[in-house]
């Protein structure tokens, strides 16, 4: 069974990670909407720039979809859908997540001490109402649409304003847009990493829907009982689908063309805190049997320099090996390497820690902890919990032994449900460990460490092997929330009613 | 009121069922405690500390007096408490998505029950059905059931090596506490404060610790 | 009896609450005023009673009516006979119950066997409560039907058996040990556990003798102390 999503009515930024299309510059701008009739007229002309989901070249008969030098997308704070006067009875049908927006949710997030919004850019104490993002695949093409969209600002009199507030490079405060951008190597080439020095952005889950999903669902979508992978049902990540509880997403608001393939984004700026994160790992290393690169990789799952999984290539033998393999293999072979593993051979967490960013944000099937047919289904408490990641890493790191500066990730995340995907992950697998019998150790990078308590993970070690687990201990705080907020991601359909007034549960 | 101590969420669920149908549950019940296999998807999963399923039948309701009215029930009920880690709310999906077949098997024959898939219709069942706690007493808040079961293992290793291996030389006592460290290495989880379950249970909590520390 | 599994004990008690008024208040919503006044964690009453791993009060007001989508999973004869007859289709929903009391419900799982754990709840159930009155267990109860029959352990036990409901199921997912034990347990795998992180890298000989330390500091065998107190809610 092939099912076909409407392409045209989703907006791109869903669909398409940009940043693997070659655009490798980004900008986010936020809003305020201070009049209801010239807020949707601003709306009503950005909709007509907004990038769809439409596969990039020849479509269907002899229509050619171009790929444009800059794309733009659109989405809403719950405040912003009330100051363009959604009806009532459709603002009431958005969930409690959505509604109080990221702040008021700290205490969830674990966004405390430095993460506290208290500390966040200033712009985030004013009042967002709409996000709009610029991706392109040149800094000119970026600025040309950034200019486009301020004529609108004056075109609807001023209908919105254009915050100002996200800290920039130099220490300023005030700017008017969040620039992001891949980072670049030494010979300028653009790669992969974040300041860390991470390969990220490797495997997003993958739907029902998506081109070639059969492919591209391994190690991606949901794992089967013979061991196979299959496509997350599209409602996981669309409203106005069915998804993996055979239903429509509680979370999607009335009418249905205002919910109908739009998604719920989770907006967050990480700042990294490089110093502390090469001081850390040094220091560890030390103690450490291994190299510092397994160290590194012992956290995140995956080695620095190109993303390979630990669970496939545990030590540095191993990963010379891997290496050589993923040098001869083709470019769908290199993607499969990166994707397509499970953690079946690795119960122990011998080879990836199930303290490892990676185990805990997708254990796949580990979470039956090696107990044949536990469950319905191998993925029973994962396939509930999966969101897609969206994002580039802003600034530049200009002292790798200081912290202070900006730079770090423009995290995103898109789902159905934020409560029941991305803050799931967070406080239950990034912040908390019970569903890993880990206790309350955070993993260590994305972790909420507490100064006063700081926490500690182990690495687990073969039983056969006779050498002992390594406790990483005094784990500081690496990474901290320096703003971010809830959107709605409307369909084109629903920006277009949005902004004509259409908008009418009845 | 409070359905929450610590890490553990109590839960009250009271469902009518026909009560010439009850032998079912009953017999279902008595295969389950016969057949370990059966109840393996909810120890993997590893949530709940204790559980229980009681069968109150139309005539069953405690009556200590004959100044107490008779009670003319039409159904008979099924009680089911729960002491599970993290909330309903948080968890249904996990419990849901783990072991449908058994929660249907369990409440099947339960009046108007809509089976576990899909989600919405249960969870809403049970939350139709269920019955706040005002009290609740959690001997360790901080431990979740997979520490209470770690904790046994730590405790016996402990005394184990302590007995065995504490005065051999110094080079094998080493390599005895490795081995000490390798068994137990799924077992050091820290135990700290719950995670904060609501917002709502957390704004309760904070005001019941301002009152009682103004009273004290 | 299925209410027991291993040295775990599942106790379900329905007390009938009198059909009373005092003053302007029902006699239900006293007790259940009375619950909520417990103090929690450490200083509830429970927290006294020896081996009690988890328990709960609340009041049963009455039963649910169910309001729900008609979801029979048997073949409902009825859905058929419905279409020819509107009294069939009447009849096909869902019963109206109510209850003719209510019930305070208290639901404890614990260690060991009931006589032995009731007649510790009778003893050492004592608490200040929220407005810093001291109480013992006859508080709680006392708006019970026939409670006021109760001057004794024995006659507490009594009550509490004519109350008491069998479980059909219960089921263990946690240890059958001694609440002492299990809290000597998590003591133990907490210091452990840090003993184990502070050693780490050391030599041989200095583990050793640590260990030595260790084990007279936190006496594995001794229940008593060092150990968690029940009901510990802060590190």
């Amino acid at each position: 069974m092939t099912y076909k999503l409407d392409l045209t009515d989703i907006q791109g930024n869903i669909i398409k990670a940009y940043g693997s299309y070659n655009y490798q510059k980004a900008r986010y701008l936020l809003f305020r909407v201070n009049d209801g009739d010239k807020g949707r007229q601003f709306v009503g002309a950005i909709a007509t720039k907004v990038t769809s989901a439409v596969p990039w070249g020849k479509l269907e008969g002899n229509a050619v979809a171009g790929k444009p030098q800059a794309t733009t997308n659109i989405a809403f704070t719950y405040m912003g859908l009330q100051a363009l006067e959604l009806p009532d009875a459709s603002l009431r049908g958005f969930p409690e997540d959505f509604m109080m927006g990221m702040a008021e949710r700290k205490e969830i997030l674990g966004d405390d001490g430095p993460s506290d919004p208290k500390f966040w850019d200033r712009i985030w104490k004013e009042d967002v109402h709409i996000w709009i993002s610029i991706n392109g695949q040149s800094i000119e093409a970026v600025e040309e649409r950034y200019d486009w969209i301020l004529q609108q600002i004056d075109a609807c009199k001023n209908g919105v304003t254009l915050l100002m507030g996200h800290r920039g490079e130099t220490g300023e405060d005030n700017l008017p847009y969040q620039d992001a951008s891949v980072l670049y190597d030494n010979n300028g080439a653009p790669s992969p990493k974040e300041h860390f020095g991470y390969t990220d952005g490797i495997g997003d889950a993958v739907f029902e829907g998506q081109t070639n999903v059969a492919a591209r669902a391994l190690g991606r979508g949901k794992l089967t009982r013979d061991g196979n992978w299959e496509p997350l049902a599209t409602g996981e990540f669309l409203l106005g689908h069915v998804d993996e509880a055979m239903e429509y997403p509680r979370t999607a608001p009335t009418p249905a063309l205002l919910a109908h393939n739009g998604t719920y984004m989770v907006y967050r700026k990480l700042h990294e805190n490089v110093g502390t994160f090469n001081r850390f790992l040094d220091e560890q290393s030390k103690t450490f049997s291994g190299s510092k690169e397994l160290l590194a990789a012992k956290f995140s799952g995956r080695w620095r320099d190109n993303g390979a999984p630990i669970v496939n290539a545990p030590d540095d033998t191993s990963k010379a090996e891997w290496d050589k393999r993923f040098a001869a293999a083709d470019f769908a072979g290199k993607k499969r390497m990166l994707s397509d593993f499970t953690y079946n051979e690795d119960m122990h967490g011998a080879k990836c820690p199930f303290s490892a960013h990676l185990r805990r944000i997708n254990p796949r099937g580990s979470l039956e902890f090696g107990v044949r047919d536990a469950y319905e289904t191998p993925g029973a408490l994962v396939n509930r919990r999966r969101i897609i990641r969206r994002g580039l890493p802003y600034g530049t790191v200009k002292d790798a032994t200081r912290d202070d500066g900006n730079h770090g990730i423009i995290f995103m995340a898109l789902n159905a449900d934020i409560q029941r995907q991305f803050e799931f992950i967070q406080q239950q697998w990034i912040n908390y460990a019970n569903d890993f019998k880990e206790g309350n150790d955070k993993e260590v990078l994305l972790g909420n460490h507490d100064a006063d308590s700081p926490g500690k993970v182990v690495i687990h070690t073969d039983p056969d092997s006779g050498k002992p687990p390594h406790f990483v201990t005094n784990i500081p705080r690496l990474v901290e929330t320096r703003g971010g907020g809830y959107f709605f991601i409307p369909s084109i359909t629903a920006v277009k009613l949005i902004a004509a007034g259409l908008i009418d549960p009845t | 009121m409070s359905n929450i101590a610590g890490k553990a969420y109590a839960m009250n669920v009271i469902t009518p069922i026909r009560w010439y149908m009850t032998w079912i549950n009953r017999l279902i019940f008595k295969i389950a405690l016969k057949n370990p296999e059966t109840l393996k998807g909810l120890i993997t999963l590893s949530l709940i500390h204790y559980a229980r399923w009681v069968i109150v039948p139309r005539s069953g309701f405690p009556r200590l007096d004959p100044s107490q009215p008779k009670e003319d029930l039409q159904y008979s009920y099924m009680l089911f408490f729960s002491n599970f880690n993290g909330s309903w709310d948080q968890y249904v999906d996990s419990f849901t998505f783990a072991i449908p077949a058994g929660l249907d098997l369990f409440w099947k024959w339960n009046i108007r029950y809509p089976k576990s898939v899909p989600l919405t219709p249960f969870h809403k069942y049970i939350r139709h059905n269920q019955i706040d706690t005002l009290h609740y007493y959690n001997a360790y808040p901080m431990a979740s059931s997979n520490d209470i079961k770690s904790a046994q293992k730590i405790k016996k290793a402990l005394i184990d090596f302590n007995t065995t291996s504490v005065n051999k030389t110094p080079d094998d006592f080493l390599k005895d506490y490795n081995k000490l460290l390798i068994d137990l290495q799924h077992h050091f989880g820290d135990m700290k404060p719950t995670p904060i379950v609501s917002l709502s249970a957390d704004a309760v909590k904070k005001r019941y610790l301002q009152s009682h520390l103004n009273s004290n | 009896m299925a209410t027991k599994n291993g040295n775990a004990t599942a106790l379900t008690v329905l007390s009938p609450i009198k059909n009373a008024v005092m003053g302007e208040t029902s006699c239900a919503d006293i007790t259940r005023e009375r619950c909520l006044s417990l103090p929690i964690h450490e200083k509830s009453p429970l927290a006294r009673v020896p081996n009690t791993y988890l328990a709960r009060l609340f009041v049963l007001d009455d039963v649910y009516y169910e309001s729900l989508p008609a979801s029979d999973c048997v073949f409902n004869f009825s859905d058929i006979t419905s279409f020819f007859s509107d009294s069939a289709r009447k009849k096909a929903l869902p019963r109206k119950d109510h209850l003719k009391s209510k019930y305070l419900v208290f639901s404890s799982n614990f260690y060991g066997d009931l006589d032995a754990y009731l007649a510790g709840l009778w003893k050492n159930w004592s608490y200040i409560d929220l407005s810093g009155n001291q109480r013992d267990v006859r508080h709680i109860w006392e708006y019970c039907v026939a409670f006021d029959r109760v001057t004794d352990i024995s006659s507490f036990i009594d009550y509490i058996k004519r109350c008491q409901l069998d479980a059909s199921l219960f089921f263990n997912g946690s240890t059958d040990d001694s609440l002492q034990e299990q809290l000597k347990s998590l003591y133990l795998k907490q210091e452990f556990t840090r003993f184990a992180i502070e050693h780490q890298g050391k030599n041989a000989a200095e583990i050793q003798q640590d260990f030595k330390t260790f084990i007279q500091r936190v006496q594995p065998e001794n229940l008593s102390s060092p150990t968690w107190p029940p009901g510990k809610s802060a590190p």
